[in-house]
Parts: C-alpha cells; structure tokens; sequence
C-alpha cells in the first residue's frame, strides 16, 4: 500500500484539492489527509510548521471533509484516511465524525490515541476503524492486542521520534512481527523520504506512508506531483 | 475502562504510542517506591536537610486584620529555589535513580519547575535539558541564567504562543525521541496517567504537613485557598483537607485582563473538556478545538489546560474554583509585601487576592492560603508595572 500524507486546507483551499486529487489521480492506495490541531506533538518542524499556518489561518473541518468527499467520488478505489490529534475528534464529537464522514474514511489515524485508548472514543461512538500503531518499542503483547484491529492497515513508526526526524530506523525493527501478528499489510511511516527507503518498506511489510517531504512540497504543485510520481 | 488512569472521568494516556512502554515502566517504579521504606527515608531526608521541610505555618496578623478573618500561610515560599516545585522534582529525581537512567527533560513556564528539575539533576549528577518558551524565557531570564549555572541546557521554544503549552509539546517531543536513557519529570499534576496521580503524591507533603501544623495550633481551617494553573500546589495542600467536610476548598484561576478570548486563562470557569498533553479534563479552546491563547500576567498560571484530579474535584461540587484579575493579583501582592514584609510570587498573589476580593465570604473565619513560591523571579514584571 502506498500513501501520502497532506496537510487539509494547505496552504489554502484550492492548492490542497489540487493536491489531494494528484494523488489520487495517480492511482495510490491510500491518503491521509491531515485535519491541523494547534498542538502537534507528534509532528517534526515541517509538518508542526505547516499546521501551524494552517491554524493561523483557520481550520475549517466540514470544508477539508467536502473535499475529500469529492475526490472519493471521482476516485471511488482510493482508501482515504484522516490524521488528526485526539481533541478534534472528541470536539467535533466521536459519533458525529463517524456519522458524517464513515462512508467516505477507511480509517483515522489519532497520533495521541494509543492502542489502549481506543476504547475511549469508540464507547463514546466513533465507529470509524482507528488505524493502530506498532513502534520500535513495542511489546508482543501490545501488538497482539490490536491483532483484531478492523482497519486496512498497522501504521508503523519506523523511528524513535517526530515526523520527518532524520534518525535512521530503529535497529529493533518490529514491522515484521507485526505483519506476522496482525495479519495486515504493514505502512511504515516518519521517515521515508527516497523511492529506496519505500521500495524497501513496500516489499518487505507491505506499505509506505510519506509526510514531511510531501508537505515540503504542498505549496509548489509542479515539484509536489514530481516528487510523488517517482513512487508510482 | 481502566480506571486507575481516571479521575472521575479525567485523565487517560492520550499520548504517541511511543511513550506506552515507558508509562508503564514508570508506573512500575512509581507503585513500587511509594511503598519502599528506603526511597521514602531518602527522600524524606532531602527534603529536611536540603529542601528546608517542613515549611512553617504563619499567621499572618496584619493582613488578617485587613481582611476581617484570620490567614494562615503555609509558606512553601521558604523552600529550596523558591516555590513547591522541589518537592515533585526530588520525588522524580529519585524515582530517575531507582529506573536507573542518567539524563532528564522538563518544561517550564516561569522558570520555577525548571530551576527545580536543574537543581535536582545537580545533585544528582543527571544530564538535564529544560524546554522554556522564547516568550517565557525573555520575560523570565534571571531562571534562564539560573538554570544554565546549575548545568542544564536551556531550549528556547520557538512554536506556538512560545510559552508553557509549546514548551511542553517541545519536551514531548523530545521524551520520544529519547525515551530509553531520559525520564521527563513533568512539573504539574497533568500529563498522562501515571504523572497526575505521582505529583500529587510527591506534594501532598504540603497538606499533610499543614494539617498537622493546624491541629497543633489548636485548629481546623474554615476554608482553604490555592491558585490553579496546572494545579500542583493546590491538589498539594487540598490532599490534606479533602477528607474533612467542614474545611471549604477554593481553587483560583487566573483571571488574567477581562473574559474576553485571549485574554484570561480560566480553564475550569471558560473551557470545557477536551484533550491536551496527555490527559482529558478541561481546556480553554476555540470553536472550532483549537487549543485557545491564554493569557495571565503570572507565567506559571498562563496555561490553557487543567490537572484532571481539578476537574473531578470542580463536577464533584467538593472544591470552588474562582478566579481573580491579573490587578488584583498585584494588589495582594503589594498588600503582603507592604502589610508582612513577605514577597510573594505572581501565582501565589492570586490565591491571595481570592481572599482579599472576596472578604464577606471568609469574614471571621480561619483561612489557610498555601503560598507557594516568592516573588523574586517577578521582579522584571513588577518593575514593568511601575510598582516600585
């Protein structure tokens, strides 16, 4: 599965309908479109600093959700995910996210949501698979724990650190175990940047995701569809 | 659900994946060493010998007599580096010990929690990086010096609102990326589950200390008074009273300019609930769950988010939270300073002030206000304000 991550409303409305739709018109698998939360804690300069703009500016929810909603209609085989920090989610209302956006989102992807909260939003009805994370330090019995998982896919984080971080991975890579585990396709994220980094990613777990550079690119749309078209 | 993350309905461990197995770890060590008799000896130790417990309870004549009731101050004021803060950061350095890592990260807002953690990683030869907004750094650079005297290294934080929240997304950050050799000793009673519950422990010192000197005294309190940002020395002093039905319990917020947006950080009395670093309880945000900008002439007191052992108490109806203006907070400031020759801290004042602005409702009755720090970091502001 390859994916890209963008950030919604980035830099404007417009740029990121471009965007969004680039990607998908590439045939991708999969998109993770970003719903900016004024504390990305999870996230390295690039994407902290795009959020931040994006915030500065106004985060409009319903108008990022419509334009995903558009591109779905037109590229009905995509699979679109939402990446957003736990407060959005739980101030727009978990039932209500899920009412709203379930028959357009394979999953969402909650950086501050760890596998055992989901049950948190869930019981408070989001009903929309949350995409579980396997990171280098995670246990056997972490990892099991989500082996009943309904998403698409494990995200896992490849490194010990923030999106775009310029570590190199892990030595204890668990991607394998938690292919194994699961049962699912695993997307290696936070930090993959060249096509060897993703070929690598897709041929032994099964997946990519690719963020920092992507966003880098999110103003310029000639250098953004460049950079995406290698990886097709 | 697992309710031992809980408070109420707050709390949890809404934090990168990450950080779990190191939660866990230290949850391990913190339910460990809270029963072990040699950590709680050596601990008990640095906080006599070094730290200066137990602080006195002081009645403070002069002010009561403005006032028309009696005021007790629990002067936590006296403590090593000036404030509270070194009760949690003693607390944490040792747990740092017993996990058996050598380096720690903290944020700081006035710089008092980071000269707190610095000063403990001094003492215990521990590597130490303090995360401290530009903002925070600029109008409190005498605890940037401090800090960097005492061999932290001091990171100015750039993002945001450059104060005390994005000083603590900077520290989260790099707890992620560090997690293995670094413990991030947190400086209030907020973050994820088991850091909420652990700095209260480590300052319930404070209440149970008080209770004491009270009872000596040959009373109970009427009513007992804090300032809230985070909450640490509230939920300290409040540990000790809880249990009494007859003691009433106030919580101050700060009150900052007016209710306006961007201009007050009245967590309980304007937020709602939401998630912030770590835990749910209530946060100052937008319309649209943006984290809000807050503002408070008290560095320490300018945060957008709540310890969630605060929520519980304010949905319980168990504790009061009200809220002063920055002014009034000067005020008592001034008032304690002229009336007892007793400089307090900004945070502090608004507990103070709570009482000062609200005299019909403490009118002839025993008040205890824990003072929490001193006022010698507030300088640059006071002399701003043109006080002196």
């Amino acid at each position: 599965m390859r994916g890209f991550y963008i950030v919604g409303g980035y830099p404007d409305r417009e740029q990121f309908k471009k965007c969004l739709n680039a990607v998908a018109s590439a045939g991708f698998e999969f998109v993770e479109v970003g719903i900016p939360f004024s504390e990305p804690v999870a996230d390295g300069p690039v994407i902290a600093s795009a959020i931040h703009e994006a915030v500065m500016n106004g985060v409009d929810i319903e108008a990022i959700m419509a334009d995903v909603r558009e591109m779905k209609q037109k590229y009905p085989s995509i699979k679109a995910t939402v990446m957003t920090y736990a407060n959005i989610i739980h101030g727009y209302g978990e039932k209500k996210f899920s009412d709203d956006f379930g028959d357009i989102l394979s999953g969402v992807i909650i950086p501050d949501l760890p596998s055992r909260m989901h049950y948190w939003m869930m019981e408070k009805g989001l009903s929309i698979p949350v995409i579980p994370f396997v990171t280098p330090v995670s246990r056997n019995e972490d990892i099991e724990a989500v082996k009943d998982t309904k998403a698409p896919f494990v995200y896992y984080i490849s490194i010990m650190g923030v999106t775009g971080s310029d570590k190199k991975g892990a030595q204890n890579d668990r991607s394998e175990t938690a292919k194994k585990l699961t049962g699912k396709p695993v997307v290696t994220g936070f930090g993959i940047r060249t096509k060897e980094d993703a070929d690598r990613a897709l041929n032994t777990t099964g997946g990519f995701v690719i963020g920092t550079e992507v966003v880098k690119r999110q103003k310029d749309f000639d250098s953004f569809c460049k950079y995406i078209q290698q990886f097709r | 659900m697992d309710k031992k993350m809980f408070f109420g309905e707050y709390g949890g461990q809404f934090v990168p994946e990450t950080l779990i197995p190191a939660l866990d770890e230290l949850e391990y060590w913190y339910n460990k060493l809270k029963k072990d008799d040699k950590f709680k000896a050596e601990l008990d130790t640095l906080l006599r010998s070094y730290a200066g417990r137990p602080t006195p309870v002081y009645k403070a004549e002069n002010l009561s007599k403005e006032c028309g009731c009696e005021i007790y101050l629990k002067r936590e004021d006296l403590m090593h580096t000036g404030a509270h803060k070194v009760n949690n950061t003693l607390g944490q350095a040792l747990v740092t010990k017993y996990m058996g890592k050598n380096r720690v990260i903290a944020e700081t807002g006035a710089g008092q929690h980071g000269v707190a953690t610095a000063t403990a990683a001094a003492l215990f030869g521990m590597e130490c990086t303090v995360f401290m907004g530009e903002v925070d750094a600029r109008r409190q650079e005498p605890n940037v010096k401090r800090m960097q005297l005492l061999g932290a290294e001091v990171v100015r934080v750039q993002d945001g609102q450059r104060t005390l929240k994005d000083a603590t997304n900077a520290a989260l950050r790099e707890w992620v990326a560090s997690v293995e050799n670094t413990h991030y000793i947190i400086g209030s009673i907020v973050g994820p589950y088991p850091f909420p519950e652990m700095v209260a422990y480590f300052q319930s010192v404070i209440g149970i200390e008080a209770n004491e000197q009270c009872k000596e005294l040959g009373f109970d309190p009427d009513c007992v008074v804090a300032c809230v940002g985070g909450g640490s020395n509230a939920i300290g002093i409040f540990q000790g009273f809880l249990d009494n039905p007859n003691v009433e319990i106030f919580g101050v917020e700060a009150g900052g300019v007016s209710d306006k947006d961007g201009e007050h950080a009245r967590t309980i009395g304007m937020g709602k609930p939401g998630i912030l670093h770590g835990a749910f309880s209530y946060l100052v945000q937008t319309p649209q769950f943006q984290v809000a900008d807050v503002h408070s002439i008290s560095a320490g007191l300018d945060y957008p988010g709540i310890g969630p052992a605060h929520a519980a108490l304010n949905d319980s109806g168990r504790v009061t939270y009200g809220y002063v203006r920055d002014d009034e907070a000067l005020n008592a400031f001034k008032m304690l300073t002229r009336k007892e020759g007793i400089i307090p801290a900004l945070e502090s004042s608004h507990a103070l002030a709570y009482v000062i602005e609200n005299k019909d409702r403490f009118k002839g009755r025993k008040v205890l206000v824990n003072l929490s720090g001193r006022g010698d970091k507030d300088m640059a502001a006071i002399l701003e304000r043109g006080l002196v």
